[in-house]
């Protein structure tokens, strides 16, 4: 659905996007993950049409997307990382400007189910302002899905969220999935990209590392990991292959020593060498 | 009608603004000082022509009133929206065309430099009770309303801060307002300073708003100010068309 080939960006000297490659199958959950500056919003913004790559292809069904963005621009539906709303209009007049702007037809009604879709509907004389964090994301959410778009683009869909909110967004992408739209989103938590994503793509330093399944991509890594916590108090951990190598170095290590199964950061950081503030 | 949403979604954030007495009190103050201290000083006392001070100041008072606010209005919000609100985006991500966000825009600043220009207008008959209009007025405050908004656009474009939309008002609308006929007749200037003063705009605004008849002048004016605006309005086009971040 989405094919991406040789995608590159430059601010000044900087290389923010270098040389990204990936494909996009319809129906599933792609995640880019990556920490702050790894170039993840930047992917994002040239794959909406809102920053021109220097070089690189981008086709959504085949359409070209860098060369013809116009025609794109109904296929896709945006939940940008900042809360865009005019926050002098309430709820309803920001879904009412959006839905005319991609010229919905019965416009009202369909305001109505998509605020009832995502529990708004009694929010919509609300102002923007009184809204909490959780409810403006999830504005940001109808908003994009009012158009019905064929793929939905998320960038750090739950960043700032308290954790049971964020778990809300994380079943609100599962519910749009499963009802046929493709979702791109990127994130820096682990957790977010192992419970959402099909596929996740590991971003570091502007470069794409790896594309796989979370379960793959802890496989590519090894079974186990050692947790030992060293004379500084710092905490080293060995990846093994199998639990036989784990139980060994977790022997030499003396007391203390965790042995348990890897996960996404674990992968992550043997993958980029670099770990992410949570 | 593809500009209409574009054009609606101003004109909400307008209507819930307009009633807020620091909108107002920013968009009318100065050109309501220079109307009263001028016009109450020199008002009846001084003749320009034929006509006395208040009835030559006052079509230049609501040529400055169109020009500030259209140019200022869309400047802020369109440097305001892209920058720190982040709402431009928005609606370059939709389906509408460069041509129809910028027609959208701009005609959204005609509305508001012309409710500015009305008051001055109307507070102009009721207070001094004059009102030296005539349609070449109207088509000379259309066109300049076509042009500031144009010019808001391309600045609200091209700013990297919005704090420095008050750099081109500094340097550039002001000095614009004072020099180019609005207070005094352009031609009682030195022939050095009359050409530079040719080159704005709103010298040809204020003629127009002036004329009681056609002249090769008018004519002139009016081929101006659409050169300009055009030049302007495509110019402002093709920067939202070529937008990146």
């Amino acid at each position: 659905m989405i094919r991406v080939k040789g995608l590159t960006k430059y601010y000044g000297n900087k290389c923010a996007v270098d040389s990204v490659s990936f494909e996009i199958s319809r129906g599933e959950v792609f995640g880019l993950l990556g920490p702050n500056g790894a170039g993840k919003t930047t992917i994002i913004k040239m794959l909406t049409t809102l920053s021109r790559p220097d070089s690189g292809d981008i086709r959504f069904n085949d359409i070209d997307a860098v060369g013809n963005p116009d025609g794109i621009k109904r296929l896709i539906g945006v939940v940008p990382q900042d809360r865009n709303f005019d926050r002098e209009l309430s709820v309803y007049e920001n879904m009412l400007v959006y839905g005319m702007l991609y010229g919905i037809k019965d416009l009202q009604n369909k305001i109505g189910k998509t605020l009832a879709l995502l529990g708004m509907y009694d929010e919509r004389h609300s102002c923007i302002d009184v809204l909490s964090g959780g409810m403006q994301r999830r504005l940001l959410i109808a908003r994009a899905l009012l158009p019905g778009p064929e793929i939905l683009f998320m960038d750090e869909p739950t960043i700032g969220l308290d954790p049971q909110i964020r778990r809300d967004i994380w079943d609100i992408v599962r519910d749009i999935r499963d009802r046929g739209t493709t979702v791109f989103l990127t994130t820096h938590y682990m957790e977010e990209a192992e419970a959402m994503c099909d596929r996740i793509g590991i971003l570091s330093k502007g470069k794409l590392i790896t594309v796989d399944t979370p379960a793959a991509l802890k496989e590519s890594v090894g079974a186990y990991v050692v947790e030992v916590q060293n004379n500084n108090g710092r905490l080293n951990r060995v990846i093994c292959s199998s639990r036989h190598e784990a139980m060994e170095i977790a022997g030499k290590s003396g007391n203390g020593a965790v042995i348990r199964r890897v996960n996404l950061e674990d992968a992550f950081i043997k993958l980029t060498g670099e770990t992410i503030e949570r | 009608m593809m500009w209409y949403p574009v054009f609606y979604r101003e004109m909400l954030l307008f209507k819930k603004k307009i009633l807020k007495f620091g909108y107002v009190f920013s968009s009318l103050l100065f050109p309501m000082i220079y109307l009263f201290a001028f016009g109450m000083g020199f008002g009846r006392e001084i003749r320009i022509g034929d006509a006395s001070y208040i009835e030559f100041l006052l079509p230049g008072i609501v040529a400055m009133t169109s020009m500030t606010n259209s140019f200022n209005l869309v400047s802020n919000a369109l440097s305001m929206g892209r920058l720190y609100f982040k709402s431009f985006q928005v609606i370059r991500q939709s389906p509408i065309s460069p041509m129809s966000i910028m027609s959208g825009i701009v005609l959204s600043g005609i509305v508001r430099g012309f409710t500015a220009a009305a008051v001055i207008v109307i507070v102009g008959g009721v207070i001094f009770g004059v009102m030296p209009f005539t349609l070449l007025s109207l088509a000379g405050l259309t066109l300049n309303l076509v042009l500031f908004s144009s010019m808001g656009v391309v600045v609200g474009m091209l700013t990297k801060d919005p704090e420095d939309n008050a750099l081109y008002t500094n340097f550039f609308i002001m000095p614009m307002a004072f020099f180019s006929g609005t207070f005094f007749p352009i031609d009682r200037l030195p022939s050095l300073a009359k050409g530079i003063v040719m080159l704005l705009p709103l010298s040809y605004t204020n003629i127009l708003m002036r004329s009681k008849e056609i002249t090769a002048t008018e004519i002139l004016s009016i081929a101006a100010l659409v050169i300009f605006s055009l030049a302007i309005f495509l110019f402002g086009a093709r920067l939202i068309r070529n937008y990146s971040e």
